[in-house]
């Protein structure tokens, strides 16, 4: 993109091109070469995935854990029934930070209170009993500093969470459950 | 974006920037775009905004059989020089930095003191075709539940896997 935007430049000094359509093409190429390169990528598996649309949390009180999430992050609660409900992560509307492809929804947090023991909705057969745990959860906060986010947590009534390396802490939730909060610097490849 | 470059060629024109400058600042701005508006990520005055999963943590007695079935089937990317032998990091969504995820598989304990369980994990498919969906479950031996647009899978150690689109899983269609 840097060659054609450096080309574009040269049409509009030497007069090839005016202003209002330098601006246009400028935009165009702007909005959509890191939008060409995704689509690409996602274009091969069928099943490649691109986004957490949900983390399903079970407890005994889903209402508790969930006023515990909305109050820790700043997360909104939609779609309310009697035994669960989803805290997504923005508003209505909103992207995901990074997406580009207009059906990939926000990420949410749906919590929930169910027999697990229970067959799922419309099977008749038991859950499987998961030889796996997933045993916590980062979540990634906008605007990340570790002082802030001391004293955020401090303010929320955590004056002393476990520091992981130079982008993280972790806390517990009302239910014991392990909790990370990261800043967007902790990637897979760094922290 | 269009106000921002139309101000950036008026600075061009002024001096303000030079040749340098200016396709910097182009580069730049759409790097930005392609990871969301800046104001969405924003901090909110008090309290902590989450913009994401930044990765999921995930013990079970063998962390290859994971790593390989997460890659194979769902196209997540793993960091080789994050694989210790112990553990890997399986990379998918937006790029490292600006706002992807991670999935952390690692040998360890299954048994947990919490009175909660992340039962299952739903991804979002892009373009979701049914038929190839499926079909791309059937080539791995899966055989899913669930109805179409949100299906279930288990996977090596029976964790519960959902994937779905836009349509029948997202918050707001509740």
């Amino acid at each position: 993109m840097e060659g054609f935007v450096a080309q574009k430049l040269d049409d509009y000094k030497a007069g090839k091109i005016g202003r209002r359509r330098l601006i246009e093409m400028l935009t165009l190429a702007a909005t959509t070469a890191y939008a060409q390169d995704a689509k690409a990528a996602a274009s091969n598996p069928a099943l490649k995935v691109a986004l957490v649309n949900h983390v399903s949390y079970s407890c005994a009180n889903f209402q508790q854990a969930a006023d515990w999430y909305s109050k820790i992050f700043n997360l909104d609660q939609v779609g309310a029934t009697k035994n669960d409900v989803a805290l997504p992560f923005g508003k209505k509307g909103d992207k995901a930070p990074g997406v580009i492809a207009s059906d990939v929804p926000l990420t949410s947090l749906i919590i929930r209170s169910r027999d697990l023991d229970a067959p799922a909705r419309g099977e008749t057969a038991p859950r499987r009993k998961s030889r796996a745990l997933v045993n916590h959860i980062a979540y990634t906060i906008a605007d990340y500093s570790k002082d802030r986010v001391r004293a955020e947590l401090k303010r929320l009534g955590y004056p002393n969470p476990r520091e992981d390396g130079p982008h993280s802490f972790h806390i517990v939730d009302v239910n014991g459950y392990d909790v990370q909060i990261s800043g967007i610097e902790m990637t897979a490849l760094a922290g | 974006m269009e106000r921002f470059i139309a101000d950036l060629v008026a600075d061009l024109d002024s001096g303000k920037l030079d040749r340098r400058q200016f396709c910097e600042t182009i580069m730049l701005a759409a790097a930005v775009y392609a990871a969301g508006e800046a104001g969405a990520n924003a901090a909110p005055a008090q309290g902590l905004k989450t913009i994401g999963i930044n990765h999921i943590s995930y013990a079970c007695p063998d962390y290859r059989k994971a790593r390989d079935f997460y890659a194979g089937v769902f196209g997540m990317e793993n960091a080789p020089t994050m694989d210790t032998g112990k553990e890997a990091r399986l990379m998918f969504g937006p790029g490292p930095g600006a706002g992807g995820t991670f999935f952390l598989p690692r040998n360890g304990t299954t048994a947990t003191k919490a009175k909660a369980v992340v039962d299952h994990i739903c991804y979002t498919i892009p373009g979701w075709d049914e038929a190839k969906v499926r079909a791309g479950l059937a080539a791995n031996g899966l055989s899913p539940t669930g109805r179409n647009g949100s299906l279930h899978v288990y996977d090596p150690f029976d964790y519960d896997v959902q994937i779905g689109n836009a349509v029948e899983e997202n918050a707001f269609r509740r």
